[in-house]
């Protein structure tokens, strides 16, 4: 008896285990294996509380197919193997969605455990064409814009309505970000050549170093300041090597990715101008878009401050595309969804189009808002999409 | 050609008074503080209000420059001081090795303590920001920060052989350095020593805080990782415990780093850390007692 009693509760157990959706259908899960603390909370937490907005939205509307989003988590700990341990334990928990770390490195290990779980992943705003197919696999996504797509807007921005014509290229070799956006700005450079432009320099750095004094002097002894430097850097670097290049007079246009947007740092290098980031919405209050201002005073609502950097709204458009993509699968089944979610095509979002293909589960191309900070005070000045989509050549490099 | 030298000593200037600030203890007892880097962090973090905010609240940045300055030397020496006190003081007997492991972990606790007020999120701040305008030099232009950096450098320099040579403390100091058990047979205090060795190597820190603060315009928790690294290598070909080679080697590093980063082609030069290691190796290889050995440390037979 207690043999059939055992081999009986052995099965169900198997059962169960094979169709963990089955055991609660009533509810839909989105599973957040990100990080609760440690130096990654900073990046995560913002986008994660964005993508509770739009949950919150959701379940307010009715839910989702008629069912209730439920959120479970587990913290990474802002450790890689912490991680592959929090994507298989909200995996446990039931998630339909495994929504993982901002940044490629650290995200991976969850966004693997999903992908061997077949379930559709989503970095929170990883940038590095690695975070989807070509380094997870074909469940995998990212919520974010590459970052070649941000050297490349600048490069072409800056061109065809700053009137700049030369070029100057500073690389901080430090992570696959920096080089990223150093590699769409390549992409772009000979376009722009071909009509008129001209790089007349190109230099790289570390991040930590404690001075690039050495790299300024090189750009001092060209013959001509020049117009644009590009500097392909995010923080804490990025504050050092731009009050730097301020600090020995050099006044040429400022271009970067959307890691230095936030106006948090500003004050470190006092009446900072002629300087331009990328954004994909404003957190100045001045969004072309009325939504995303609503948005951001939601968004104050509920945390309490308000959004740092563009690095917030990534976790709101990671959910809206998701949700319409089961909406119209009718199910949270992985192939369905992952099948509606590369149908779309320039699909709207409050910050900008989105894009997925069968190849590319990223954005090769986007709208960006430029923000200029003129006197220590950043604001919108103009917007742009950039004339063809960055090719996989030049971000498979 | 004059900005490839002042480049190279303002970046010198940081090695070096990182690297003496190691050496000073290294001399007295044998310990390679690595906790040194995260003293220099928390020297600027005390200048700002525990928050957890993006938005860095500066609370003692604002004072005047003539209070700042001390009152970053004060908090780096009284840091130091209490590390000894509550930790090193209870190693004394320990070996070397045991020491340095020590001196790891409480590099940890004092980051995570800084972690656990300020969060990872690195935080601006405007330190002495008239330092950064540029000046014009002997037909260089250069930051005036870079031109402190290096006078104020020189003046430590100085004032410190001044206190080690002609000073009672600094006579000790140097006995201590040179053997430390005939020294204190020979009646000089250890624990006051010691504790002399801390408070300056701590105020020293709390000078490459200022420094590298005003320059990055930045507090990270992991801002001294990359100086401590230099300035340990720094310690090392300068033969360890020899303060003066601690100093010129610190200098050499920032003069190769610099010149480096100059003459190699730009596809090179995202390696420039490891020629300069390479540099590193082969002087060891050379001279691997370093530069200047210190009498002390040479084993005898």
């Amino acid at each position: 008896m207690a043999y059939r009693t055992r081999m009986l509760a052995a099965a169900l157990a198997a059962v169960m285990a094979g169709f963990p959706a089955l055991a609660d259908d009533g509810k839909i899960v989105v599973g957040f294996a990100t990080a609760a603390s440690g130096f990654m909370e900073a990046y995560d937490k913002p986008a994660q509380d964005a993508a509770m907005i739009r949950i919150d939205e959701i379940n307010a509307a009715g839910g989702l197919l008629g069912k209730k989003i439920e959120v479970v988590s587990a913290d990474t700990k802002s450790d890689r193997a912490e991680g592959a341990k929090a994507g298989l334990s909200v995996i446990d928990k039931g998630a339909d969605l495994v929504v993982v770390s901002c940044d490629y490195d650290f995200g991976a290990p969850a966004a693997l455990a999903a992908e061997d779980a077949r379930l559709v992943s989503f970095f929170l705003c990883a940038e590095s064409v690695k975070a989807g197919i070509q380094g997870v696999g074909p469940h995998s996504f990212s919520a974010s814009v590459l970052a070649a797509v941000q050297g490349a807007t600048m490069a072409e921005w800056s061109f065809k309505q700053k009137n700049a014509k030369t070029y100057y290229r500073l690389l901080d070799t430090w992570t696959e970000y920096n080089k990223g956006i150093c590699d769409g700005f390549d992409w772009m450079m000979p376009k722009l050549e071909a009509q008129g432009a001209k790089l007349v320099g190109k230099d790289t750095f570390k991040n930590d170093d404690a001075s690039i004094a050495a790299q300024i002097t090189r750009i001092k002894s060209l013959p001509q300041e020049p117009d644009a430097i590009m500097l392909c850097t995010m923080m804490p670097g990025a504050v050092s090597a731009i009050k730097q290049i301020r600090a020995a007079g050099i006044n040429s246009m400022i271009l970067n990715g959307s890691g230095v947007d936030g106006s948090y740092w500003l004050s470190a290098v006092p009446d900072l101008s002629n300087f331009y980031t990328p954004v994909q919405g404003s957190i100045y209050g001045d969004d072309p878009n009325p939504a995303v201002q609503t948005f951001n005073a939601t968004y104050k609502k509920k945390t309490g401050t308000d959004p740092s950097s563009q690095y917030v709204y990534p976790g709101y458009s990671m959910i809206d595309v998701w949700a319409k993509a089961v909406e119209r699968a009718k199910t949270t089944e992985v192939d369905a969804v992952v099948a509606e979610l590369e149908k779309m095509k320039g699909e709207p979002t409050l910050f900008g189009p989105r894009t997925f293909t069968a190849e590319l589960h990223h954005q090769n191309s986007a709208r960006y808002l430029i923000a200029e900070t003129k006197m220590g005070k950043p604001g919108i000045v103009g917007e742009w999409t950039i004339s063809e989509p960055v090719p996989m050549s030049a971000l498979v490099k | 050609m004059l900005q490839i030298i002042f480049d190279s000593l303002s970046l010198g200037s940081l090695y070096a008074l990182g690297a003496l600030g190691i050496a000073l203890i290294f001399g007295v007892m044998r310990l390679v503080n690595f906790a040194h880097g995260d003293v220099i962090a928390f020297c600027i973090f005390a200048l700002l209000w525990p928050s957890t905010d993006a938005m860095a609240i500066v609370f003692a940045g604002q004072l005047p420059w003539y209070l700042l300055v001390p009152l970053v030397l004060i908090v780096g020496a009284g840091l130091s001081v209490l590390c000894e006190i509550t930790v090193f003081r209870h190693f004394r007997r320990a070996n070397p090795a045991t020491m340095m492991i020590a001196s790891f972990a409480l590099g940890f606790v004092i980051r995570y303590f800084l972690l656990m007020l300020f969060t990872s999120r690195p935080k601006s701040i405007s330190l002495l920001p008239m330092l950064s305008q540029p000046v014009e030099i002997f037909g260089a232009r250069l930051p005036l920060l870079q031109l402190i950096t290096i006078v104020a450098t020189v003046f430590i320099l100085i004032g410190l052989s001044l206190f080690l040579r002609r000073t009672r403390f600094g006579l000790e100091m140097r006995a201590a350095a040179e053997n430390f058990s005939m020294a204190r047979m020979l009646g000089v205090r250890a624990n006051r020593v010691i504790m002399g060795a801390f408070a300056l190597s701590g105020a020293l820190a709390g000078a490459i805080a200022l420094i590298f603060g005003s320059q990055t315009g930045t507090a990270d928790i992991q801002m001294g990782a990359s100086i401590m690294l230099m300035a340990f290598i720094a310690t090392v070909i300068g033969g360890l415990g020899s303060l003066a080679g601690a100093v010129l080697a610190g200098f050499l590093l920032g003069a190769a780093s610099v010149v480096m980063q100059v003459m190699l082609p730009v596809d090179a030069r995202p390696f420039r850390d490891a020629f300069v290691y390479g540099a590193v190796i082969l002087v060891l290889l050379l001279r691997p007692q370093g530069l200047i050995a210190a009498r002390g440390t040479k084993e005898r037979v």
